[in-house]
């Protein structure tokens, strides 16, 4: 479990985020929803300590994110497994070395198991075999983007944060990814956060959504929820995709 | 941000750099290649340079000490006391500023702004320590001996080239550079090429590591890098020379 409290963070005066308060439930996948440049991805840095909010607490369980040393959040972060909006796997290692850096940073395993381990992560999120010994630079965004997964995952962290991981994939592929987070979670009973703005995604694993406008927790609710949502400027971010207006209407007269 | 801001921020940077590795074989590992890439991957470059030089020099100085009260020979011992005492350790550690330094500068920026660095933080990995600790220290380790290579490439280069042109014989040129030799000399800039490999490759760390933005903020960032570690390069020779010669 992840919980914030009345998180501030400005830029330059330009307030981001405006006091956000939250849960994110352990086994579940919580969503964090909202426009481009609505301040997702501040929120969740500003939780990893990536960002030093302007004031607010931060627990992970019962510790107090916000209250430690950087050796104390060091330590912790070792418990994250994070996948960035743009990837950033290491351009000077191959796909499968990106994956074993974590192994080969903490773990005392031998090659064998690592090489396992690799080859089961990079396998669940579908790259196959022969990409492994290729660069960053000669793979495709999409598949960079999985491969990022791969290697959040790779030490079974308790607690996976995920910025747009399936922004630029083909629906198919996005929802090869949705599947894998959603079933991750539930398996490993792990703490998820998933940062998006694409609603297939939403109606798909949202377990626990979080929709947050200029800064601010605009609503809270899940995936059923969402629809019939009373929100003004949730309702303009749901149904911007008339096919889910659609499918409201279509629940609603009972078809 | 002020030049004091900056030197503070630098320092606290290298605090974070010379703590405890978390795991010391990964480092030791990166050590090689960083050895190879910023240091093995140079000799090329400072045998050219410095025989050119060396040969340059050579040739200047044959043609234009013309006094008949000027020994010839003295075209060697000079040529050898300008490699030895400036150029083979202050002017390459200043050319080696626009190779290896804006190399680490836009790397480690680059690195930043693809969020990499972000990704080893977030790991548990101090990334400072990770990433620039292996620099510093292979660019240290390298930069005596690239001086030696450096003041031997200059001296063959004299040797080759004078003679050849028919400016000064082999033997004055020979003669030249044993006479008056200081072995000391040689310590001392060996001694001081240290000090510019430290400066070389912590000064761009430390620009490339604290970029903010894109593409346009990393090459503007190893700009900076190289020019100020210059600068930095030539008021520290001031220092060492009026404190160890
Ligand atoms: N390092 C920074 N310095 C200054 N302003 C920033 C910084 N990072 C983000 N912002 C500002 O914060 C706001 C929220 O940005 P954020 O990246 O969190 O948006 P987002 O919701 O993730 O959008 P997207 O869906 O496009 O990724 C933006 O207006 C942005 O300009
Ligand atoms: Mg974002």
């Amino acid at each position: 479990m992840v919980r914030v409290e009345n998180l501030y963070k400005s830029f330059d005066g330009k307030t981001v985020l405006n006091n956000i308060t939250a849960e994110f439930s352990q086994g579940q996948t919580n969503l964090i929803i909202g426009k481009s440049g609505s301040g997702k991805t501040v929120l969740l840095k500003s939780i990893v300590g990536l960002h030093e909010v302007d004031s607010g607490r931060i627990f992970y369980g019962e510790r107090d994110f916000t209250g430690m040393s950087s050796r104390e959040r060091k330590l912790l972060r070792r418990e994250i497994g994070m996948v960035f909006q743009g990837g950033a796997l290491f351009d000077s290692l191959t796909v499968a070395e990106n994956v074993r850096f974590p192994l080969d940073m903490f773990t005392t395993q031998t090659a064998t198991e690592k090489q396992k381990r690799i080859d089961f992560c990079l396998d669940r999120v579908n790259i196959a075999r022969d990409v492994q010994r290729l660069s960053p630079a000669e793979i495709s965004g999409g598949m960079q983007k999985r491969v990022a997964i791969a290697r959040a995952i790779v030490l079974n962290p308790p607690y996976l944060f995920c910025d747009e991981p399936n922004s630029g994939l083909d629906p198919e592929t996005a929802k090869v990814i949705d599947t894998l987070i959603y079933g991750i979670t539930t398996e490993f009973n792990i703490t998820t956060i998933v940062n998006t703005h694409d609603m297939n995604s939403v109606m798909e694993i949202g377990d626990k959504i979080l929709f947050i406008s200029e800064g601010q927790v605009e609503w809270t609710g899940n995936k059923t929820e969402i629809l019939y949502a009373g929100n003004r400027k949730l309702q303009e971010f749901v149904f911007a995709n008339h096919q889910y207006r659609q499918l409201r209407d279509d629940k609603r007269s009972g078809i | 941000m002020t030049f004091l801001a900056h030197t503070g921020r630098y320092f606290a940077l290298l605090g974070k750099v010379f703590s405890r590795p978390e795991r010391l074989r990964m480092y030791t590992a990166k050590l090689f290649t960083e050895i190879e890439s910023l240091g093995v991957n140079s000799v090329g470059l400072v045998m050219i340079l410095s025989s050119f030089i060396g040969a340059i020099i050579t040739l200047q100085l044959s043609y234009n000490l013309v006094n008949p009260l000027i020994p010839r020979y003295l075209v060697g011992l000079a040529n050898r006391d300008t490699l030895i005492l400036e150029f083979s350790c202050t002017i390459m550690a200043m050319i080696m500023t626009g190779k290896i330094g804006s190399n680490i500068a836009s790397e480690l920026g680059t690195m930043r702004v693809t969020e990499q660095i972000d990704s080893l933080e977030i790991m548990g990995v101090n990334s400072a320590c990770y990433l620039i600790m292996p620099k510093i220290t292979a660019v240290i380790f390298v930069f005596p001996f690239l001086y030696i290579l450096s003041v031997f490439c200059g001296l063959v280069g004299g040797l080759i080239v004078g003679p050849a042109m028919g400016a000064i014989s082999a033997a004055d040129y020979l003669g030249g550079i044993r006479y008056l030799f200081v072995p000391r000399f040689v310590y001392l800039s060996a001694f001081k090429s240290l000090f510019f490999g430290f400066l070389v490759s912590s000064v761009p760390a430390y620009f490339g590591y604290y970029v903010e933005g894109g593409a346009f903020e990393v090459g503007a960032a190893s700009t900076r890098a190289v020019i100020n570690t210059n600068i930095l390069v030539l008021v520290l020779d001031l220092i060492l020379t009026q404190i160890l010669f």
